[in-house]
């Protein structure tokens, strides 16, 4: 898959995140206590930990890729 | 006065459309965003000995000139013999140039005096060589960039200094730095120059992979952002704060996208020019007599004589850059001069 694509499904699954963020904040204040509200923060942590994974892997296998480049030379 | 980063950005997006293929007439309109380059067509035509050897002739260069041309060549390549070939038939362009070589401040000023002078195209291509390598030794590669784009423009497919010209053009925009644009220009050389000197399409490789490097940091420098904003969303942070630092995240992907589609695109045509060349050295010791014109190695020196310099000197040079100078020319050198001072502290 071309990197551009790998970072397009990135910049998807960041948006998503983005936008569930600003929906939790803009509850009213009495939904964003109690073990539901915790639970959907976890989830959205969670969510963006998926993708900060993905972009490290990313990050990793293009510097892999240089390097293998470099040897080959 | 330096110009500002945008104006500077702007100004090279806009060069590097017209240096590579843009029609003059699609030049954007003011206040419009310049183009990206979108596919990149090689303006580069094989070189043309004879061409060159009837322009040189009209130069003034001479039958023994000529003779001593032709048995240079073998020896120290079309690059070098050419440039020794025009500062020999043109006795004040190699006036200029022996300034450069002596590290002199005042090379800026005399090879100007010499492009100011003519309107034979190559004669114009040695000299705006010469300049962008000045402004490059100067540490100035916003003005190596402009005067490598007139070169670009106005002056390819005169002389075999192209090559170099397009590797300098690449370097430059390195070392402003420009990565992103830089990184497509250094392979664009090694695709259409495989008969490039070695020492030159070597150290094309190496700064394609330390750009590549330094773009794959950008890629973990993103990755730590988001393992801060992870943080901040398990203690139930969702405020303005964390929604503006989500929001960089799409900004950055965006532009790694548009930057990452670029390459690729220009990868999907020909080969990518980043394997071996065709044209192999059978040494690895660098050709004799390429030293003056492929010397990789920065001299920080010319900023260091400038600020050795008696005050009346520095004042001559100042005084003659406003004298007989096309107004262009003119600014090019004000700017120069006065960031050579800046760096000197004089």
């Amino acid at each position: 898959m071309p990197v551009s694509a790998e970072l397009k499904v990135l910049k998807y699954l960041q948006e998503r995140v983005n936008k569930a963020t600003k929906e939790f904040d803009g509850r009213p204040a009495e939904q964003k206590v109690g073990d539901g509200a915790v639970a959907t923060t976890e989830g959205l942590s969670k969510k963006q930990g998926r993708v900060r994974d993905l972009m490290r892997r990313l990050a990793v296998k293009l510097g892999k890729e240089n390097e293998s480049e470099g040897d080959g030379k | 006065m330096s110009a500002s980063p945008f104006r500077t950005v702007l100004a090279v997006s806009v060069l590097l459309g017209l240096a590579f293929g843009q029609e003059e007439g699609q030049a954007p309109a003011a206040g419009q965003e310049p183009p990206r380059v979108q596919e990149v067509k090689n303006p580069f035509r094989p070189f043309d000995r004879a061409r060159f050897e009837t322009a040189a002739k009209k130069l003034g260069a001479t039958d023994a000139q000529m003779q001593a041309f032709a048995a240079q060549v073998a020896d120290v390549g079309l690059a070098r013999a050419a440039d020794d070939l025009l500062r020999a038939a043109v006795p004040a362009f190699d006036a200029a140039v022996k300034r450069h070589e002596a590290t002199d401040p005042v090379a800026a000023l005399e090879l100007a005096k010499v492009l100011a002078s003519t309107t034979d195209p190559l004669l114009q291509s040695h000299v705006r060589y010469h300049m962008a390598r000045v402004f490059l030794d100067s540490d100035d590669p916003e003005r190596s960039i402009q005067v490598l784009n007139e070169y670009l423009t106005q002056n390819i497919n005169h002389s075999p200094l192209d090559a170099e010209a397009a590797f300098f053009y690449a370097q430059s925009l390195a070392e402003m730095p420009l990565p992103d644009d830089a990184i497509p220009r250094f392979r664009a050389f090694l695709q259409w120059f495989p008969d490039a000197s070695e020492r030159f399409r070597s150290s094309a490789h190496q700064q394609i992979r330390e750009l590549e490097r330094q773009r794959e940091s950008r890629l973990h420098k993103l990755a730590d952002g988001m393992k801060k904003t992870t943080r901040d969303l398990k203690k139930q942070k969702t405020d303005k704060p964390v929604q503006l630092d989500q929001e960089k995240y799409i900004e950055e992907l965006q532009e790694l996208i548009e930057m990452y589609e670029e390459m690729e695109k220009q990868s999907g045509g020909p080969p990518s020019g980043n394997g071996p060349s065709s044209n192999p050295a059978t040494q690895s010791a660098l050709p004799e007599g390429e030293g003056k014109v492929g010397d990789l190695q920065k001299r920080p020196t010319l900023a260091d004589r400038w600020g050795d310099m008696k005050d009346r000197d520095r004042e001559k040079i100042e005084a003659a850059v406003q004298k007989g100078l096309p107004p262009q020319y003119q600014k090019m050198l004000e700017e120069y001069y006065r960031k050579l001072g800046k760096a000197s502290g004089k």
